[in-house]
């Protein structure tokens, strides 16, 4: 529900006069304001430099929760081309920027991460979100062992198979992850909509992260639930990934079921209003 | 050779042909200035495989190549099983490959030369952890296989000092411990091994194992290891016949010996064994360990001892731990002295450079940015040249 209203970039704003606003988690009413916070009243704070927020104030309310970085503070720049680039190829406008940068403040740039070349930032965020209780090690050494397990599989097929067939395996655990996640986006969701006291599972289209967020997610939960109390995560999720990019296997099925669904609610489209 | 030409239309999809032959600026020169005489030049498995598969016959042109080890010979003369990572490697790639490395050419040389009139001398491959002297050790015992001598090889003697179900009373000496599946199943391994010497070493004793059983003076060796594992319960003490018989007959010089111990530094540390009264067991208090360490005694002729130090499975020893003092303590390494050591490291640029051309060529490496220079330095930056991390790294790339 609260993703709905991540578009209006809501902040958890508290009114000066301390009293919560009206819980409108039921309401249909298009919140420009956002959720209420039951903290007690705060005057506007002192604006520190650094400590102000993008989003412009409202009056009467202040933000709760913010980023310890003002506006003024640009985002780490990771690329090694970016400084490898010779003095002489720069355009102008790259060479204000970098002149810029020497200036500027700069974020800290986060420890996941790196300038590898390696690197992936879907891989990074399936990790993130096989995460539990902040164990890192163990949720990427998870998912190093997923992809040389799926690796493994596919070079077993790729031995077993004629000549033909070879060329058809596919053996980069890579494609195959990023291809199996293609396969589990759902195109069009369900977002229940409050109307004359009844919520309607409406269809609505999805923006691409809601998408690759569904998709993540129902592929880690299947996997976490639905395997044998002895099996391995690696396993479970390389069988997973294998079935999916085949377009097969429960996590294709749970997103044509949404489709599905969306199909037989196609009459109450007009509900939606954006 | 028709299954080599197969896979040479897929893995040539992979290769940069013009940094093989024209040799950029990372290629070491010396890879391209060694041609091998049985494998055509120009085509890829050249550089990183070298089709010389006997080891008697390996020498400084093979260092930093792959020789094979055919599947048929793996099943007799590994029968315990390759380390497990490799065991994965020879599954999935559908052969054994093995880098003939520096170390291992060293001890090779040592051995041909071995003067069998004199006492026994002792090898002990040591080295950081993942450098690589457990694979030098079986390309040792390949080669000793190979030349026809008696191979005794225990794959990791911490194996019987920790984890142990079921310990009974010794029935030869009432102090120490017996310990029937880790002996049984050892045994039935040597005879997988060495089957063809079964019949033709006699015992020299007789030995009475119980009222009714009983080998008499004259019979092969092949009837104490099959007693050994049709009875469980004398299988130690057949561990420790067949042990004394080989050590006491090798010097008639019918057969040549080899002594291959992985993890030696088990049979002089500490065990996690315990009595029913929780006090703990001391290694020599167990009679495998006990018949090892007088095998690995040089007291006898006619054959050579390899040893390997390991820190992996040893118990109660710092992580960082590798050199031989350290590993084997006062005790280990008084008994253990005189010995040659021989330092295993990491890879050196060139045999870095044919591990990762082997994986090339397998299509191991199937992340596009790891067939760049920038992929192969990170690569080089993450493992260190560590063989071990360097196969972790390359297994989910």
């Amino acid at each position: 529900m609260t993703h709905r209203f991540r578009t209006l970039r809501s902040l958890f704003l508290i009114s000066r006069s301390g009293t919560p606003r009206a819980a409108f988690l039921g309401s249909s009413w298009p919140a420009k304001m956002a959720a209420p916070v039951g903290k007690a009243a705060r005057g506007w704070s002192v604006l520190a430099l650094g400590l102000r927020s993008v989003v412009p104030r409202l009056p009467g309310l202040t933000q709760v929760r913010w980023s310890r970085y003002g506006p003024e503070y640009k985002d780490p720049q990771i690329d090694k081309e970016y400084y490898r680039k010779p003095l002489a190829e720069l355009t102008e406008e790259e060479k204000y920027e970098q002149e810029l940068r020497k200036i500027q403040l700069i974020k800290a740039a986060p420890a996941a991460k790196t300038s590898s070349v390696f690197e992936d930032p879907v891989i990074s965020k399936f990790t993130n979100m096989m995460m539990k209780g902040g164990n890192k090690v163990l949720a990427r050494s998870l998912m190093t062992q997923t992809l040389e397990a799926v690796k493994r599989k596919q070079f077993e097929k790729y031995h077993a198979a004629s000549a033909q067939e070879q060329a058809t395996i596919e053996r980069n655990p890579y494609t195959i992850f990023h291809q199996a996640l293609k396969n589990c986006e759902p195109v069009i969701g369900l977002v229940p909509i409050l109307r004359g006291g009844h919520f309607y599972q409406v269809p609505v289209p999805l923006p691409d992260r809601r998408r690759r967020f569904l998709a993540m997610k129902w592929m880690i939960t299947e996997c976490r639930e639905k395997k044998h109390r002895r099996m391995l995560m690696p396993e479970k999720l390389s069988h997973e990934l294998l079935e999916a990019f085949h377009n097969q296997g429960p996590v294709v099925k749970k997103k044509q079921d949404m489709h599905k669904m969306a199909e037989a609610n196609r009459a109450l489209a007009h509900y939606r209003w954006w | 050779m028709l299954k080599r030409m197969t896979r040479l239309v897929s893995g040539a999809r992979q290769l940069d042909p013009g940094r093989l032959l024209h040799g950029g600026p990372q290629a070491p020169q010396s890879l391209a200035a060694h041609p091998d005489n049985q494998v055509p030049d120009g085509s890829p498995r050249a550089v990183s495989c070298t089709s010389e598969g006997d080891p008697a016959r390996h020498g400084e042109q093979h260092e930093a190549r792959h020789y094979c080890i055919p599947l048929q010979d793996l099943r007799t003369t590994f029968p315990h099983g390759l380390p497990p990572r490799f065991g994965m490697q020879v599954r999935t790639f559908n052969e054994a490959c093995l880098m003939v490395r520096r170390p291992a050419l060293e001890l090779l040389r040592y051995l041909k030369n071995t003067n069998f009139a004199h006492p026994a001398v002792r090898y002990v491959l040591y080295g950081e952890k993942g450098t690589g002297k457990t694979l030098s050790l079986c390309h040792v015992i390949h080669f000793c296989a190979k030349q026809d001598w008696l191979i005794l090889h225990i794959p990791d003697a911490h194996l019987w000092v920790k984890n142990c179900r079921d310990l009974l009373q010794s029935t030869y000496n009432k102090q120490r411990f017996d310990q029937p599946v880790e002996a049984s199943s050892w045994l039935k391994n040597f005879k997988t091994a060495n089957e063809r010497f079964l019949s033709q070493i006699k015992v020299q004793e007789k030995y009475v194992w119980n009222k009714r059983e009983s080998t008499e003076k004259g019979r092969p060796l092949g009837e104490v290891v099959e007693q050994g594992l049709t009875r469980v319960r004398n299988a130690t003490d057949a561990v420790g016949i067949v042990l004394k018989e080989l050590k006491s007959q090798s010097r008639l010089g019918a057969f040549r010996l080899l002594v291959a111990v992985d993890g030696v530094n088990a049979l002089w540390g500490r065990t996690t064994l315990k009595r029913e009264d929780k006090s703990p067991v001391a290694p020599e208090e167990l009679a495998l360990v006990h018949s090892v360490r007088k095998m690995v005694r040089n007291d006898w002729h006619g054959g050579a001892i390899v040893l390997t130090l390991s820190q992996t499975g040893s118990l109660f020893k710092p992580r960082k731990a590798y050199l031989p003092q350290e590993l084997l303590g006062k005790e280990g390494f008084d008994a253990l002295d005189p010995f040659i050591p021989i330092l295993v490291s990491n890879y050196s640029p060139k045999e870095f450079e044919s591990c990762i051309q082997y994986y090339l060529e397998n299509s191991w490496l199937q992340h596009e940015k790891a067939h760049t220079e920038e992929g192969k330095k990170e690569l080089l930056f993450l493992s260190n040249a560590n063989p071990g991390q360097l196969e972790r790294l390359c297994a989910y790339l």
